[in-house]
């Protein structure tokens, strides 16, 4: 049905059940198939007997885990199964009834057979309501994967080694200075949320190969709407002064007056002494970039089509699975998103279950941004309030959401919401709880293929759209960091520029240890995918060549 | 279904001929039979969940993997190394009644 993934193929071929199967064939496999009771929630059981509550052959339990022989269908606890094995040749093989998973009673343990979970996953398919609904859900067409596969490789524009037309290769490394495009960025008044997003989104490969390669080209924009720049050509100008080589602080005028005009409909004002979130700054930019672009374009596309830079670089596809918990109808929708903002994991880390013993391993006393990403995609019961209607029913129910991600994006911007509502004494509080994130990032457990898979148990079967490509690994190259309280506090930026970290605070730039920036309170992480970051490193610095400038002139000392 | 003339006898049948079901198991065979149990249990695997014990768990599956290698650990060990831990999470040093 589908090409075999070696991901999830067995490593070796299991001996006791290739007998088996050779012995027997699939007879076994199609006569089970009928005693296959697929739950709301997803599971599939082995329920033979409707009317009598299965129990052990020997000792009449009938609590715990239970096995049904797959030649004789008599029922043992796991301790007695051995005694149906050596009385019976030929009966190695049992089914845990709960779980529809294979046990081979020889070697005590759990069994992989692709051709056994393909019987149960086609039934549980199948018996889940809206059945061919949920089939098209699972085994989507690969053909639609293939088109989208080329988003992952580094589309036009965005690949470095073109632009060694437009620059010139010169080793600036002699002088240990800095690399090239660090540079420091004058705080014109609590504009520290605004620097930390320019330094972050100017070094995001895709974006800081855009503006290199001169893919906005200012001359040719204005010319095009008469006379007047845009927000790209701002941040254009802002790019060509990161990377000239200039050293001293840059001061980006030009651009904080034009978000404040662009935002001024959001009733914001900020060229006021006030400070703002960079999250919301940071979208605001993204949206300001693609308005200008499909103006460009006159094009009404969709965030998930659109080819403007901020979207080529930040967008991706979350999936979101909403299940009725009476009868397991999931309704699927899909939405495109630029960022993805994470609950911070605090709940496992309180001490209000009292009755749990302190213990000096304690591994979930430390908020990780897995534990985060795992709260992301968790499926979450909604509340009693929050029935929703079920197709399948006819009336509302109580329903369960999941959500996974369904397409990742070239660069991985995650927000950690760091500000706690309390409704009842109606006041917002900052969490300063510290986080542990990684630098390399392995974003394979988070999507959709992944979750939907694991909604089957634990199978070996290959669902068609799982992918195995490496395009969801990860490595971080910005960190927007945040200190002191909610209403007044301070935004820096850590980059990552071939595997050494510096800290941009406003002006000044420094270099830091890793370890300060692991220790630090992140707000925003940035990950770029792994080739992107690899490619991105290995070449040398070098200059970007403009008109306006002479390249061999004499560039500032480095501080 | 094939009996064979090998399967060692039911000790317990014979002396369960006059015996009365306890009420504890009335009780679960009720909840079985009308299907509360399964409700049940999925509430249960996921407040399980929420609190944190799975993930525990399974650090713990993992650690012990981890040390005696991928091929040579079978699902009963790891049953057999977590249960007493499982147990012994929320406090009570005795369980008394299911699993």
């Amino acid at each position: 049905m589908c090409a075999r993934n070696s991901i999830y193929t067995n490593p070796k071929p299991f001996k006791h059940l290739a007998d088996y199967k050779l012995r027997h064939g699939f007879n076994t496999y199609d006569s089970i198939r009928n005693c296959l009771k697929t739950t709301p929630n997803g599971r599939t059981r082995v329920a033979k007997h409707t009317t009598k509550i299965p129990r052990c052959s020997f000792c009449d339990r009938y609590q715990g885990r239970l096995y049904f022989c797959l030649m004789c269908s008599s029922l043992w606890c796991p301790s007695h199964i051995l005694l149906h094995t050596q009385s019976e040749k030929g009966h190695e093989v049992a089914i845990d009834m709960d779980r529809s998973e294979l046990y081979c009673c020889l070697c005590c343990d759990q069994v992989y057979d692709p051709d056994f979970d393909k019987v149960v996953v086609c039934n549980q398919v199948k018996d889940l309501p809206g059945g061919s609904k949920s089939k098209t859900n699972s085994f989507e067409a690969s053909g639609e994967r293939s088109s989208k596969r080329k988003r992952l490789d580094s589309g036009i524009g965005l690949d470095l080694k073109k632009s060694e037309l437009l620059v010139s290769m010169r080793d600036r490394r002699a002088k240990s200075c800095y690399p090239l495009g660090l540079r420091g960025l004058n705080n014109l008044g609590s504009t520290c949320f605004m620097n930390s997003v320019l330094q972050a989104l100017l070094h995001a490969p895709p974006l800081r190969n855009y503006f290199l390669n001169d893919r906005h080209n200012s001359v040719q924009c204005r010319k095009r709407s008469g006379e007047k720049l845009c927000l790209l050509c701002d941040i254009d100008a802002i790019s060509s002064a990161m990377f000239c080589g200039d050293r001293t602080p840059y001061t980006p005028a030009h651009f904080l007056y034009r978000m404040d005009h662009a935002l001024l409909m959001h009733s914001s004002n900020l060229a006021s002494y006030e400070e703002q979130d960079a999250h919301e700054f940071f979208i605001s930019v993204l949206d300001g970039i693609h308005e200008k672009e499909s103006k460009i374009r006159n094009s009404g596309k969709d965030d998930g089509d659109c080819q403007c830079i901020a979207h080529r670089a930040f967008s991706g596809l979350l999936r979101s699975d909403v299940t009725c918990i009476s009868c397991g109808f999931t309704s699927t929708t899909y939405d495109p998103c630029v960022d993805i903002s994470l609950n911070m994991d605090t709940s496992n880390l309180s001490s209000s279950n009292a009755n749990k013993p302190i213990k000096p391993d304690e591994k979930t006393s430390v908020s990780t941004l897995s534990g985060c990403l795992n709260l992301f995609t968790r499926a979450e019961r909604l509340g009693s309030d929050q029935k929703l209607h079920c197709q399948n029913c006819q009336e509302l129910r109580d329903s369960s959401k999941q959500l996974s991600i369904r397409r990742l994006p070239l660069v991985l911007c995650l927000h950690i919401k760091r500000v706690e509502h309390s409704l009842v004494r109606k006041i917002s509080r900052k969490i300063n709880q510290y986080m542990q994130f990684p630098f390399s990032l392995d974003m394979t457990p988070y999507l959709s293929s992944s979750i939907v898979r694991s909604k089957f148990g634990n199978r070996i079967f290959t669902f068609e759209y799982d992918n195995s490509n490496s395009s969801a690994a990860y490595e971080i190259f910005a960190v927007i960091a945040h200190s002191g309280m909610l209403e007044s506090g301070h935004y820096v930026t850590y980059l990552r520029l071939k595997n050494q970290w510096y800290k941009c605070d406003d002006a000044w730039i420094s270099e830091v240890d890793e370890g300060i920036v692991r220790a630090s309170q992140c707000y925003m992480l940035f990950y770029v995918q792994k080739l992107l970051y690899n490619k991105a490193n290995e070449d040398s610095s070098f200059v970007r060549i403009s008109p306006r400038r002479d390249p061999f002139e004499s560039t500032a000392g480095c501080s | 279904m094939k009996h064979s003339v090998n399967r060692p006898p039911t000790p317990d049948a014979a002396e369960d001929q006059g015996k009365e079901p306890t009420l504890q198991e009335i009780i679960n065979i009720k909840l079985i039979e009308s299907g509360e149990k399964e409700r049940l249990m999925e509430l249960l695997r996921e407040r399980l969940i929420d609190c944190g014990w799975k993930d525990e768990m399974k650090a713990l599956c993992r650690a012990h993997v981890k040390k005696k290698g991928r091929n040579n650990v079978t699902v009963d060990d790891l049953v057999h190394l977590i249960t007493p831990k499982g147990r012994a999470y929320f406090g009570h040093s005795k369980v008394v009644g299911n699993q």
